[in-house]
This record gives C-alpha cells, sequence and structure tokens, in this order.
C-alpha cells in the first residue's frame, strides 16, 4: 500500500496533509530535540535513516489529526532503551517492520498510520522513517510534546489508553510480544528487561489504538509545533538572530504559550550518581551552572533522570515536571543534553509550560513532581516564573 | 638573540599557517633563530624554505638537533580539496544490525567519488554487543570474499566494528584476514584505533584517516629526505589534536589526529612560554580572538562533532570559544560615541584602511597607538608601518576610553564564558594582536601574561616533547571493581602513548573522566582515561 492510497481512501484534500522533504525533517527534528527537556538521544540515527528512506523515493506525508477516520488503526514505533547503546548500533532495515506485522498479526488488523511517542532526537524521526517505509501517513501528534524517561508517561495513558499489546523487536529477527492489559508500569518494565536481554536496545510497535483515541487523546499538533520550533531556530542562525527569543516567538504563535528566558549561564559542575534502583538505572544527577553577562552571580542547579527535572535557581524553585527545561546553546540554538553534557558547557536555560493535556491531575500523578521523588506539590512554570515575565522575552 | 649554551641540545619547530609558515631554533626554552616563510599549496616546500631560513640565520650545530616537529595542515587540505586520496574500502562488521543506515551515508558526493568508495563498502556479519557478546559470530569467510573483490582497486582499508572501542577482537581478527589478502600494500586502519563509541562518527573519522594515509606518507618522507639532506639526523614528530605531539611513524598511521594541530600547537606555545598551567589562553589575531581554557598544561577538549570536508567525526578537539575581536576590528560610532565593535575587521587591509596608517576607519589597533601603548615596529605586521599620529589625535578622547572600555568588557565576558570557576585564573595572551588590547581592568582573571616571542608561539609550541594519548573502556560496576577497571584502563592508555613515541616510565595521567550509560539498568559506565609522555628518558 502506498501513503497517497491512505490519503485518497480518508477522502483529504491538500490543505489536509503536507509533504515531508529533508529540510522539513531536519526542523522537525531539531525542534523535537529542544522539546525534548534534555533528553530523547542523539538525533542524528534518525535523521540518517530518514534521509534514506526519502533518498530511495518513498515519500512521506503528515496528516491533521482532525482528519483521521475514527475507525482506523495506528500505532507508534520507537527506540527503546539505552541511548549510548544505538549511537553505536544503528537499526537494520526492516527491523521495525518486523515488529509492525508482528503486532498486525496479533492485532487481526492493519496499520494504518504512524504516531510518535514523543519529541526526541531519536524517536521523532523514527516514526517519520517507519511511515515512509511502511507506505501510510504520519499523524500530526504525539504522547508528550516533550521526551519523558518511560514508556507509561504518555498523555495517552492519563486518558485511558494503554501501552499494550506492545511488540518488541531486535536486529537479529527475535520479536517478543508484551500484553500487560491496563498495568502500563509492568509493560515498561518488561519491556526494559527484553531491551537488555537484546543487548541494550529495541525497536517498538506500541499503543495501538484507533483514530478517534487519537484525537481523544493525544497532544494534537504536536509535530507542527516542533516544526515551528525547529524553523525558528534555523532561521535563527541563518539571519544571525537570538534562537531562543525566536523560540519563544514561534511558541508563542504556535501554542499561544510563552517560554520564559530565566538564565544565562555555564556548567561548572556536574554530579552523577546511579539510582538507587538498580532496576532502573537512569542516569540521575544535578548540574549547577554559574550565570554570565546579565545573571553574573546568580547560581543554577538543575536535576536529572535522563532529562532535566527541576530547576532551582538561587535557592528558588522554577520549574517542576512535566513542564519543560531546554538548555539551548546562546549561539547555535543546539539543545545541551543530559548525555553528552561537560564542564564548561554555555547556554540559556528556557522554561516551557508543559501541553495542557499533559498537565491533567492524573499526569501530575504520574510524570508530576512527587513521581520522581520531590516533595513538592506541582506547581505551573507560569505561576513559578511571574516576575521573569515581566522581564519580558 | 641568546647565545646557545653548549650542554643543551635543539629543537626545531614549524607551525603551517594559512598565511605563513613559521619556524623556530630553540635551546631549552631560547629561541636562537625564527622565521616566516610563505605557505605553498604542496605545504612540505613552505616547511623546507623556513628550515634553510632557519639554519642560514644561526651557526648552530646541526648535530645536536634532536627533535624536529611540525604542526600542519597537510591533511587538512587533502580532505577539503578532495586531492591525492587513497581509494579506499570499507568493511563494517555489524550485520544483521545497522544495515537502516549505510557507510557514507550524507557525505558529499565530490568526496565520496574522491575516495571511490560506493563501489567498495561492505557491511559484514559482525561486531559485539556493549557488554561483549557477539551480535552474531564474525563472517570470516564473507571478510575474505570481499578483500578479494576490492584487490587492486583499493589503497586503503577502513575496518569499522560495532563496539569495538570495547572489544577489538572482531577488528584485529578482519585485518589479520585482509592483510593475508590484500598484502602490505594496502594500508590498514582499524576504528577502534581512532575514535570512541558513537558509530556513524567513528566510522567517518575512520575512513577520513584511511584517505589520507598517502598524503601523510609522502609528507614525512619528503621531510624527512629534506631534514636529512640537510646534515641533520634525528627524529620527526607532528603535533596531534590535544596540542602534544606524536612521532611521524606513528603519524603515518593516524594522520586524522593532525586535524586541529594548528590551533592546539598556539595553545601549548602558550603554556610553555608562559610556564602557566592552568588558566585561559587567549589568541588575538587580526580578525578574530579564540579563548581557549588550559588544565594541566592541555586545552580543554571539546565533545561537540566536528566537521571536516562536510563529514560529521568525533575526533576529538580543543575547545575554542571564537569571538569577532582583533588588531583589525572595525569601531563602529555615532553621534560622537562609540556604538559598536566590530563584527567587521579591515583583516590584511590595517596599513590601508586603520586611521593610524592614514586611513579611514578606526580600528583597535588605532586605539592603542592613539594611548601610546604601541611604539614598537612590529614585526608581525611584516610591514615598516610609520605610524600617522596626526590621524588618531584628532579622534575624541572620549571615543578613545569608550571603545578600550567595549575591547575591556568583550575579552571580559569571552574569558569569563570559558571559565569553569569563579576564582581569578591567569590569562596569557599571544597572537598578532596581543600587543594592541588594553592589558588592564580585565575582571575575572589574576594576571595578563604576554610571553616573550608570542608571535610564533605556534612553533615553539611543536617543540615541547610531550606525548598524549587515551584509552578507553565499558564497565559494569556490579561485577568489575571500579578501582581496578580504571587501572586497566590507565596501563592501556599508557600502551597507546609508548606506541606514539613516549618514554613508559615518564607517562603519567592528565584525567579520568567516567560517563555513566543512560536509559540502561545496572551500574555500567564508561570510563576514558588521557596520559602525557617525555619523548625523552629524563633531564628534559
Amino acid at each position: 500500500m502506498a501513503v497517497w492510497d491512505v490519503i485518497r481512501q480518508w477522502k483529504l484534500q491538500e490543505k489536509d496533509y503536507q509533504v515531508i522533504d529533508h529540510q522539513a525533517i531536519r526542523e522537525i527534528t531539531l525542534g523535537a530535540s529542544i522539546l525534548a527537556t534534555g533528553g530523547g538521544g542523539d538525533p542524528e540515527i534518525g535523521l540518517l535513516w530518514t534521509y534514506k528512506v526519502l533518498d530511495e523515493g518513498k515519500p512521506i506525508v503528515m496528516v491533521d489529526p482532525m482528519k483521521v477516520p475514527d475507525d482506523v488503526l495506528v500505532a507508534s514505533m520507537a527506540c527503546l532503551g539505552a541511548a549510548l547503546v544505538l549511537t553505536e548500533k544503528p537499526p537494520s532495515e526492516g527491523v521495525l517492520n518486523r515488529a509492525i506485522v508482528k503486532l498486525e498479526t496479533y492485532l487481526g488488523a492493519k496499520l494504518q498510520a504512524t504516531i510518535p511517542i514523543e519529541c526526541g532526537g531519536v524517536n521523532s524521526p523514527v516514526a517519520y522513517a517507519a511511515a515512509g517505509e511502511l507506505g501510510v501517513p504520519v499523524i500530526d501528534v504525539d504522547g508528550m510534546n516533550r521526551a519523558f524517561p518511560e514508556l507509561q508517561m504518555t498523555s495517552w495513558v492519563t486518558h485511558g489508553i494503554h501501552a499494550s499489546p506492545t511488540v518488541s523487536a531486535d536486529d537479529r529477527g527475535n520479536v517478543t510480544v508484551i500484553d500487560t492489559g491496563s498495568d502500563d508500569l509492568l509493560a515498561e518494565t518488561i519491556c526494559r528487561q527484553v531491551a537488555m536481554a537484546y543487548g541494550g536496545i529495541s525497536w517498538i510497535a506500541t499503543y495501538p489504538m484507533y483514530g478517534k483515541a487519537v484525537k481523544d487523546t493525544s497532544i494534537l499538533y504536536s509535530q507542527s509545533i516542533a516544526w515551528a520550533v525547529g524553523k525558528a531556530v534555523w532561521e535563527a542562525r541563518e539571519k544571525h538572530l537570538n534562537p531562543v527569543d525566536q523560540v519563544i516567538k514561534s511558541l508563542r504563535n504556535e501554542r499561544s504559550v510563552e517560554g520564559f528566558k530565566v538564565f544565562k549561564g555555564k556548567i561548572v559542575d556536574i554530579h552523577r550518581e546511579f539510582g538507587s534502583e538498580t532496576t532502573k538505572g537512569f542516569t540521575l544527577g544535578r548540574i549547577t551552572m554559574e550565570g554570565f553577562d546579565s545573571d553574573k552571580g546568580r547560581t543554577a542547579m538543575l536535576d536529572f533522570q535522563n532529562e532535566w527535572l527541576n530547576l532551582v535557581v538561587d535557592g528558588r524553585v522554577r520549574c517542576m515536571p512535566p513542564d519543560l527545561i531546554a538548555i539551548l546553546d546562546s549561539e547555535t540554538g543546539e539543545p545541551i543534553r543530559t548525555d553528552i553534557m561537560k564542564y564548561g558547557y554555555r547556554g540559556t536555560i528556557l522554561l516551557i509550560p508543559a501541553h495542557e493535556r499533559m498537565r491533567t491531575a492524573k499526569g501530575i500523578q504520574i510524570f508530576g513532581p512527587r513521581h520522581f521523588g520531590y516533595d513538592l506539590d506541582y506547581q505551573p512554570v507560569e505561576k513559578l516564573n511571574k516576575d521573569v515575565e515581566r522581564r519580558g522575552a | 638573540m641568546k647565545k646557545n649554551s653548549k650542554e643543551t641540545s635543539l629543537r626545531v619547530g614549524f607551525d603551517v599557517g594559512g598565511t605563513f609558515t613559521d619556524g623556530v631554533l630553540m635551546s631549552g626554552k631560547n629561541v636562537l633563530a625564527k622565521t616566516k616563510a610563505i605557505t605553498t599549496g604542496d605545504v612540505t616546500t613552505g616547511i623546507v624554505n623556513a628550515l634553510d631560513q632557519l639554519l642560514k640565520s644561526t651557526m648552530a650545530d646541526k648535530s645536536r638537533i634532536e627533535m624536529v616537529s611540525l604542526g600542519t595542515t597537510h591533511t587538512t587540505n587533502a580532505i577539503i580539496e578532495r586531492r591525492n586520496l587513497n581509494k579506499v574500502g570499507i568493511i563494517r562488521l555489524g550485520a544483521p544490525a545497522t544495515t537502516a543506515i549505510p557507510p557514507l551515508t550524507g557525505w558529499p558526493e565530490d568526496l565520496k567519488e574522491a575516495i571511490s568508495g560506493p563501489q567498495n563498502v561492505f557491511i559484514l556479519r559482525g561486531g559485539s554487543e556493549y557488554d561483549g557478546r557477539d551480535i552474531v559470530p564474525l563472517d570470516e569467510k564473507a571478510i575474505a570474499a570481499a578483500c578479494r573483490k576490492m584487490k587492486g582497486k583499493i589503497t586503503s582499508l577502513a575496518i569499522i566494528g560495532v563496539f569495538s572501542p570495547i572489544i577489538t577482537d572482531h577488528e584485529d581478527r578482519a585485518a589479520r584476514i585482509a592483510r593475508e589478502i590484500l598484502g602490505d600494500e594496502v594500508h590498514i586502519t582499524l576504528s577502534n584505533r581512532i575514535a570512541s563509541i558513537s558509530i556513524l562518527e567513528r566510522e567517518n573519522s575512520t575512513i577520513l584517516n584511511a584517505s589520507v594515509i598517502g598524503v601523510m606518507r609522502q609528507a614525512v618522507n619528503s621531510l624527512r629526505t629534506a631534514v636529512k639532506d640537510r646534515g641533520i639526523n634525528t627524529r620527526l614528530f607532528i603535533v596531534q589534536n590535544d596540542g602534544s605531539v606524536m612521532s611521524a611513524d606513528y603519524a603515518v598511521d593516524y594522520p586524522i589526529f593532525t586535524m586541529a594541530s594548528g590551533p592546539a600547537a598556539s595553545v601549548r606555545g602558550a603554556v610553555y612560554l608562559s610556564g602557566i598551567d592552568n588558566g585561559v589562553v587567549v589568541d588575538i589575531g587580526g580578525t578574530s580572538t579564540d579563548v581557549a581554557y588550559i588544565v594541566n598544561g592541555f586545552p580543554r577538549e571539546s565533545s561537540i562533532t566536528v566537521t571536516i570536508g562536510g563529514v560529521k567525526t568525533n575526533i576529538r578537539c580543543p575547545d575554542l570559544l571564537s569571538i569577532a575581536l582583533g588588531g583589525g576590528t572595525i569601531i563602529k560610532q555615532k553621534d560622537g560615541r562609540v556604538c559598536a565593535l566590530g563584527p567587521e575587521s579591515v583583516g590584511y587591509n590595517l596599513v590601508r584602511l586603520a586611521k593610524s596608517f592614514g586611513g579611514p576607519l578606526l580600528t583597535v589597533h588605532d586605539l592603542a597607538v592613539a594611548n601610546g601603548t604601541l611604539q614598537e615596529r612590529l614585526d608581525v605586521f611584516d610591514t615598516d608601518f610609520v605610524a600617522d599620529l596626526e590621524k588618531v589625535k584628532q579622534v575624541p578622547e572620549a571615543v578613545i576610553r569608550q571603545g578600550e572600555t567595549m575591547v575591556r568588557q568583550t575579552l571580559e565576558a569571552a574569558i569569563d564564558k570559558m571559565k569553569t570557576t569563579a576564582e581569578l585564573v591567569p590569562a596569557i595572551f599571544i597572537g598578532g594582536g596581543a600587543l594592541v588590547v588594553p592589558r588592564k581592568g580585565i575582571g575575572g582573571i589574576s594576571e595578563i601574561v604576554l610571553p616573550e616571542h608570542f608571535e610564533v608561539g605556534g612553533a615553539i609550541g611543536t617543540t615541547i616533547a610531550e606525548i598524549g594519548a587515551f584509552a578507553e573502556g565499558v564497565f559494569d560496576l556490579d561485577q568489575d571493581d571500579r578501582d581496578e577497571s580504571i587501572a586497566r584502563t590507565i596501563e592501556q592508555a599508557k600502551d597507546n602513548a609508548e606506541l606514539s613515541g613516549a618514554v613508559r616510565s615518564t607517562v603519567e595521567v592528565i584525567d579520568i573522566e567516567e560517563i555513566p550509560f543512560t536509559y540502561m539498568p545496572g551500574k555500567r559506565e564508561k570510563v576514558r582515561v588521557r596520559v602525557k609522555g617525555s619523548i625523552f628518558k629524563e633531564g628534559h
């Protein structure tokens, strides 16, 4: 099946979809890396994969979620496992396809579109590459509009959709079906163990759902948001504008939210510690940044668990999960990730309100400050930075 | 010029720049002779010219020359110009994994063509998992078949195995098979010797290394001959990216390690001349200034990917902050007040355009003339300029002061960005523009040192007889003892230092880095050890 047949079947008009070319996926991935909140992994591999799919003449098309028929089956394709292993062991051709075919067999129905799971350097482009390979469209949504460390941390779960069944595949042809019903935490635990047994990473087809559920439970237009952010940075580089200001402007236009430029400084201390739960094994730690320019004399502390979690500036909490923290290189706008940061890195901290669908009571319970071990009640970033807002971006 | 003392031996160093090739003849820290020759298209001729000028200008006893070393652009030029590159065969050991992104994906077409890459690419079954297991057993038959296919078509071979920086076994075995079939005339580069985890960037680095083997061999051979012809019997060394040197014998196998040779040599020269091991080096040129942070005598490394000739690599290079400020930077005014510094510079046209030479534009250079800091003739500009003080005198004093304040603030901000400590650190100023910027009232630093011979700092930096090397390992701290794991990596790094020309007993650790694996259960981490050692036994 080719993607154009799907477009025709769904009776889509030209305004209902966008054709993704090299530059488009470059911009979407850059924007997604910024929204990834310090996590999401190295964009290089996902990008090269997508380029290859495009170079082979396979079209990639992104469609408006509200135009997707209620009864079509879709699912998410992603890489789950250690980011560092992925940078050393890129995927094989057809690995996602094997996961998809198995999922289709298990469900007894064909998938008609892909939905990206998160905004991240790896999993954003992977959803596009998979769609291109499969000949189906990508839907302009995702489950987070940021990156999170665990499978169940999605708006889908907080709105009643489950990660089961998930099919996990490796490059040698192994596939594992994980069906834990409504226990999404267990699905995450098993998937993580399977990835380990495979050799550190796995390729999953997950969150099968119907078009109706996509509309009701996803972060709608998440891809367009990432694209706008990426475009803004791209343009800032070309016109020598301030990339951080351009990101703020793009979020204002695309999402009608205000980002907060709260700190400019350099990393002066990195304290990494291993999680007490060795079975989870996330990268835990804290960095200290010292301000320069207008922030000279101020100190920022950020905790991280793969992604940035929490920001404290001069003793005052400025951001808690699920709100977004991005540290951007002040000149290039390139995000500084927790897995590659080093002493001396220089950047501007930008805070972005999480999407409304991530801020429900159930969302705060599953990925709010208490879930990550903070004895804090969630307060939105807008409230924590009222004074910054007056300073204006 | 100082007299050479009889006991000390002599060292010759060259720094190949875009315009000039600098040369020095050193006796310890004493500069016996220095010269600037025009850099030639083939690079080698420029170096030989500089050598001849050095030998002519001094009565030094050639037999006492114990080291000739250079910072060079041979390999960078060859890759950028796609000139004289080897025909490269590429074997990746990783199938059935990794096939979605084959080697050379994302490379510029002309560079792919220049190395005849696309015809000689093989992804074969093999490679390791992060924990040392085979992905699948190594397909030795397929390796032999691939080599037979490439025989006669390639002059250099790159072998890249998944997780080879941790387990070299599959790459080693593949190399043995290739050697048997292809013989000694085809050079073999193994990726585990080139760079660390991140296969696509390591693969690119390995292929680029394989592509400039011929260029480096040619350069080393002709320099060796030139040196020998002039009656100098000594070892040849080449500066690598961290500013330390490696023996030429080693460099012919690892030419890619010379990509950042130039700036690294400048930083090391500054360290050597000033005797300061920790602080910032500010290299001020005509149009821009590079700031490097030095830790224990070496520039801090950048871990951002480095693009060479349009290809992304993970070669380690110094972390440099470049700002648009130099001697020729134009000071813009509006309504009698300074409104901006640059970013434009008059560059090489300083003597035609700057106010102190009678030109129309006010530059950073002119500030120094106006306030009297610049009085001596500067041979770094290679010109016999006569300052036209009349024009400078017409500039209002307030403008001069504002300009100076702005230069000072710009330098202070750049230095502050590179510092990782709130404490005051010393700053070493080098480069042609070092004399023209204000050296008082810059915050964040304890002192400014302007070493002698700062204008040939790069060439002097090449004569420091220090070898640098590194090693990496991945460990599971649930099973492996941490101290033992680190000790093992240190030994490996020392082996590598010895291979590149160091005396083992002199090798010491520069730093140890531990990076945990993300998104993975257990306590796995990567350990990276950097070491340095001396070329000579002791007393040097």
